[in-house]
């Protein structure tokens, strides 16, 4: 064996690192020693006494056709609370996530299975595995929080029989980023592991993407655990971070103490709690005021327009206008935001508040930004085409060509050279219109 | 305005030219057919007849006949033989028949695989069945990719996409790999050294996913003239081959004409610079409106030619008709340059080896080479460039001062007569087999006993696992690791790692112009050095080294720059060893060490120094298979001055025979000499291969060493020189009979 690592270390020139490597040799060695990999038939004798380890933590071990593997469950009666939200809330709230897909039926509570997967590496390529299965879903009055863990690969097909045996029964995914990783993730699993590959279709409730929708600017991060801290009211103590899940099972892979894995077990609990307060949360913002839970008013104007175009997106026009006035009064309602809300109006024909969005974003960027410089230009458009206002719409674009040329944080590029073309343009257009006017 | 000059005129002034060494002819040759195979869809027999094909040529229906029933065929198809034929009428076929059918089609390169798929698809529409065909590769949009997954009957793309993209993602593959029926790789001969031993890998990837998904494909390869297209067929692809080398094409007239320019130097022989004879040569025929390629051995040299063949024509035909064309080049410019050369837009072309690919550029009448192309496989493949099947063409072959070159253009029976080189590979380079077993673990567990290629690998596992990168349970290895193995190998070059090239020349506009690998940019890109892309001159401000980095800016100064490299190199293992008359060759590993230390400035008119500077770069290493020859005792009247210089003067010839006969570039062979080899204290000559762990190229040569050594002594013999010259031995130094004494020395061997 050592002459091939000699050879590769020759080869990629790594006589220095030759140390290092020898003592990884010794301490596998070691754990080789101690803990011989089992047969079969060994391994089997070691499964049904799982260690006091494990059971301290609560997990189980679970057979079928297809071996073993374990698992761990925690049952969450209706009147837990996690952050601000009671869980027995998704009672009444659960009906508006029916938006989500435009379904007719109503949406039940037992319909939605939660999913949030820690595996061993990046991306969804074939070598990435969920070393744990993390679930939730309803039973009665209780959220069951189930987590399937394997002690090793060859576990993995156990796991994969009990899920698809899982699965079947739910009509809706709910995750956080789930639409592109954990579901395509188990889809390569069960691929991988023979199984027909349109096993389950279920109909996606992603939360990354209304989250993406309107908190993109207001909150610093979109990752769950940022979202439910400010958002959803949890603070979690002592949380191993998400990423270093891998590293603490690959620790455990190699000397088969599966203490580090406690933390991920808690980590991947509470993310579950929080996914199951985020469905909540989107339930009541699309329920409204009908499941008779008053959502508090976002405090941000950006946050209140963001979720008013979230809202009309979904449906909800009539509670996106609220939104829309709320912010509009705002006396700190920033340009850009105000822009957005504007350029939806401009969409929906609204021109008197567009007109209104507009002067309030040029007033409230009058030094830098190309917020106010759009504004003026929309606004010159609209005096121009609209109201044939053509001196207005010339002060418009010529103010808005000044503070293009004395932006000081401007790009220097071609797109903003063809900017300023075009703004000169305009500019030109309407200088030859009001001398037009004033020869008739 | 002159009138202008047709090629058969042109070729008839250039038979008095007393340059010309040798003047062979090609006769035309007539077409052998054979008729369509009942069984074609009569659909795709009436696209074929819409585009004037109402016959089969020979090779192509014996393609048919074999692939069809499921036989690994390797067509050897010389250019413009419609070689396409050969796979795409089966694949065609086969989908015709059964809509679920797949193929997967294999090119070296991105702009192959585009070309490939505007004709496969032009046939299609003509076809009238819904077939899709697409390529797949870095450029695919999210959007298709989903597309070409599903619903792609014919996927068309790289070993690089199939490595990186495709093998490590294969359960969105899944109705490719279940339903594969063909595997189709193209211009087979690119797939050797380094490039191909990993490419060999990719393909055992490869299979062992069909495998999985229940398939087993047929593969169907086609390849230029070589010596042992059905060996390396069926050691890149593991399974067994069926040769069809009947070509039936017809072809026109062609004029193979070796040029070898005068001499200037009589006691040197030292010949007129070949670049400058190209120059002149090319622009007869551009000025007359003749369309033609210029090959050049290096990137300097494409750009060098280019700038001075487009000073010479610019009053006559404008600069912008003539490009340069060469790796380095951003994609969307070669695409470029390749329609323009189609549309006859673009009347001239100055490329390296780059279009000796089947890359499409339409039909040119006139091409010349500069100096001989290296491998008597890949002169064919440029000789290919000029003339279809109709019409005259000429090929002219301007030799330089460099040995072979001379030994070729005055030995021409050795060039026609000879059998081209064969191409060599070897998958089971330890880096490279390993690499690929970590890709392999990645994409599917490995069973101990699972076989990868002809090799044992259950050791390898076992190392992988105790380097915690495979976790073993049972009899299976799984992959354990955060790391996406594939994206950490590159199939190309040596080192993954590209030093970008960053244009800085405004400051408004930084953009990011090509890239080099980390052994060329040593002596390419080092601060101060002269950059040229597209004929325009850089300088290097700054090499970053630390971020792989060169930063460049465009400016006009009159001379080019080379760098020198120095070599040191100590032996770590001896395999195998021989006595060999007065001496011995032995093989092994070494330890070779470069850096690069001064540059020189050269005039571009003149070719002079006129300046030079140092390099401060780091030391690089490299680890690899050497075969070395040791001279046990020698004359000790010849003194250790004299026999410095005839050991520096063999290794010369040598490095130069060397990769004729093992078929690889100039720069995968390195020969050094020492005079007091550290290992020994005996004068020793060492040839090494420039990969880590060797690709078998220095193997080949100690089995062989017999025909080098008489090659050697037979170029000194046969050069005209009085006593050494840059053609044989190197200069002539006064008064020590290099010549004869080197020969005698290689006689003692």
């Amino acid at each position: 064996m050592s002459s091939l690592r000699d050879r590769m270390n020759r080869l990629r020139g790594n006589n220095a690192s030759a140390a290092p490597a020898v003592e990884t040799v010794e301490t596998v060695e070691d754990v080789v020693a101690a803990e011989p990999t089992p047969s079969p038939a060994a391994a089997q004798d070691h499964l049904e006494t799982l260690t006091e380890e494990w059971s301290s933590m609560g997990v189980k071990l679970l057979h079928n056709e297809a071996g073993s593997f374990l698992i761990r469950r925690q049952i969450y009666p209706a009147a837990h609370k996690h952050g601000i939200h009671g869980l027995d809330e998704l009672s009444s709230s659960v009906a508006g996530l029916a938006a989500f897909h435009q379904e007719a039926s109503p949406l039940e509570a037992e319909q939605l299975l939660y999913l949030d997967l820690e595996t061993t590496g990046l991306g969804v390529g074939t070598g990435n595995i969920p070393f744990m299965v993390g679930l939730a879903y309803w039973s009665g009055t209780e959220l069951i929080v189930e987590q399937a863990v394997i002690r090793h690969p060859a576990e993995e097909r156990a796991m994969l029989f009990y899920l698809s045996g899982k699965l079947a029964g739910y009509r809706y995914l709910v995750s956080y980023n789930g639409k592109t990783f954990d579901w395509p993730v188990m889809q390569t699993r069960f691929i991988m592991n023979g199984y027909n590959r349109s096993l389950w279709q279920p109909l996606h409730l992603d939360f990354l993407h209304p989250s993406r929708s309107i908190w993109k600017n207001t909150l610093t991060s979109l990752r769950l655990s940022h979202v439910e801290e400010e958002r959803l009211g949890i603070e979690r103590v002592d949380d191993v971070p998400g990423s270093l899940a891998p590293q603490l099972y690959f620790q455990f892979l190699a000397d088969g103490n599966p203490e580090p894995l406690r933390g991920v077990f808690e980590h991947n609990e509470i993310d579950m709690l929080s996914l199951v307060c985020l469905s909540i949360r989107f339930g009541h913002l699309l329920n409204g005021a009908e499941g008779g839970y008053q959502l508090p008013m976002p405090q941000e104007p950006e946050e209140l327009i963001r979720t008013g175009l979230w809202l009309e997106k979904m449906g909800h026009t009539e509670r996106a206008e609220r939104m829309f006035e709320l912010a509009v009064q705002s006396e700190r309602a920033a340009a850009a935001p105000l822009s957005m809300l504007a350029a939806r109006d401009k969409k929906a024909g609204n021109w008197e508040r567009a007109v209104l969005l507009w002067q309030k974003t040029v007033i409230q960027s009058v030094h830098y930004g190309s917020a106010g410089i759009n504004a003026s230009v929309e606004l010159a458009m609209y005096y121009e085409h609209k109201l044939k206002d053509y001196d207005s719409a010339l002060s418009y674009v010529t103010e808005a060509l000044e503070q293009a040329l004395s932006d000081p944080l401007g790009r220097r590029d071609a797109k903003r050279r063809a900017e300023l073309d075009s703004l000169r343009k305009r500019k030109e257009r309407l200088l030859r219109k009001t001398g037009r006017k004033l020869a008739e | 305005m002159f009138k202008k000059k047709t090629l058969p005129e042109l070729i008839d002034e250039l038979r008095s030219n007393e340059n010309i060494v040798n003047w062979y002819e090609m006769q035309p040759q007539e077409a052998k057919t054979t008729p369509f195979d009942d069984s074609v869809d009569p659909r795709i027999r009436a696209a074929l007849q819409k585009r004037g094909i109402s016959d089969l040529y020979t090779h192509q229906g014996t393609a048919f006949r074999l692939a069809s029933k499921g036989e690994n065929i390797v067509a050897v198809t010389p250019t413009a033989s419609g070689k396409t034929m050969c796979y795409n009428l089966p694949v065609l076929q086969a989908i015709a028949k059964d809509d679920t059918s797949r193929a997967l089609y294999l090119f070296p390169t991105k702009a192959l695989a585009q070309d490939q798929k505007s004709e496969l698809n032009e046939i299609i529409n003509e076809m009238g069945i819904d077939i899709k065909s697409y390529t797949y590769d870095g450029d695919t949009s999210p959007a298709i990719r989903q597309i070409v997954r599903k619903a792609g009957h014919i996927v068309i793309t790289n070993p690089d996409m199939l490595h990186s993209a495709i093998l490590p993602h294969h359960t969105k593959w899944v109705s490719l790999f279940e339903n594969l029926r063909y595997i189709v790789i193209d211009e087979l001969h690119t797939y050797r050294g380094v490039f191909g031993s990993h490419v060999a890998n990719v393909i055992r990837r490869l299979k062992r996913i069909c495998k999985f998904y229940g398939s087993n494909p047929t593969f169907i390869c086609t390849s230029a003239t070589i010596a042992n297209p059905k060996e390396l067929a069926e050691q890149l692809t593991g399974s067994p081959m069926r040769l069809i080398d009947d070509n039936g094409a017809p072809r026109g007239r062609k004029h193979f004409v070796f040029y070898n320019p005068p001499i200037v130097n009589v006691p040197l022989n030292i010949r007129k610079s070949a670049t400058v004879e190209v120059n002149h040569l090319a622009r007869e025929f551009l000025k007359n409106k003749i369309q033609t390629i210029v090959f050049a051995r290096s990137r300097v040299r494409v750009e060098i030619i280019l700038s001075h063949i487009q000073e010479l024509v610019k009053n006559e035909i404008g600069t912008k008709s003539i490009r340069g064309y060469r790796g380095g080049y951003l994609p969307k410019q070669r695409r470029e340059i390749e329609k323009g050369l189609r549309d006859g837009e673009i009347l001239g072309v100055v490329s390296t080896n780059a279009l000796e690919l089947g890359v499409d550029i339409g039909q040119l009448q006139v091409c010349v080479m500069t100096g001989y192309p290296g491998s008597i496989a890949s002169t064919w493949q440029q000789a290919g460039r000029a003339g279809r099947r109709h019409g005259e063409a000429l090929i002219l072959m301007v030799a330089s001062s460099t040995p072979i070159d001379q030994y070729i253009v005055q030995n021409p029976e050795y060039f026609f007569d000879r059998t081209p080189e064969s191409a060599r590979i070897n998958p089971e380079n330890l880096i490279i087999l390993v690499d690929h077993i970590r890709c392999a673990a990645y994409e599917l567990p490995f069973k101990n006993t699972e076989e990868f290629g002809p090799v044992e690998v259950s050791e390898i596992l076992e190392y992988l696992q105790e380097e915690r990168v495979l976790h073993r349970n049972g009899d299976t290895f799984y992959w354990a690791n955060q790391a996406f193995p594939a994206s950490e190998i590159s199939l190309r070059s040596a080192s993954q790692e590209n030093v970008v090239i960053v244009d800085q020349s405004n400051v408004a506009d930084v953009r990011i112009i090509g890239e080099m690998d980390r052994f060329s940019a040593m002596t390419l890109l080092h601060d101060e050095a002269i950059y040229l892309h597209e004929g325009v001159q850089f300088q290097v401000e700054k090499l970053d080294w630390d971020h792989k980095k060169a930063y460049v800016r465009e400016v006009d100064v009159e001379y080019y720059t080379d760098a020198n490299l120095a070599v040191n190199l100590k032996v770590l293992e001896i395999d195998k060893s021989r006595i060999s008359g007065h001496g011995a060759v032995y093989q092994g590993d070494v330890a070779v060490t470069m850096i690069p230390t001064i540059f020189k400035k050269i005039k571009l008119t003149t070719f002079e120094n006129i300046g030079s500077g140092p390099i401060h770069l780091p030391e690089q290493e490299l680890h690899t298979r050497a075969t070395w020859l040791e001279l046990k005792d020698t004359d000790p009247e010849l003194g250790t001055k004299i026999l410095e210089q005839l050991l520096l003067g063999i290794a010369n010839v040598i490095q130069h025979i060397v990769p004729i006969m093992v078929m690889c570039d100039r720069s995968d062979v390195h020969v050094t000499s020492q005079i007091k080899a550290a290992h020994t204290g005996l004068p020793t000559i060492f040839i090494y291969d420039h990969y880590p762990g060797g690709i078998g190229l220095a193997d080949d040569v100690y089995k062989r060493f017999d025909e080098v050594k008489q090659a050697a002594a037979n170029l000194i013999k046969k050069c005209s020189c009085k006593d050494g010259c840059p053609s044989c031995i190197g200069n002539e130094i006064e008064g020590i009979n290099g010549k004869q004494k080197s020969i005698q020395l290689l006689s003692y061997l």
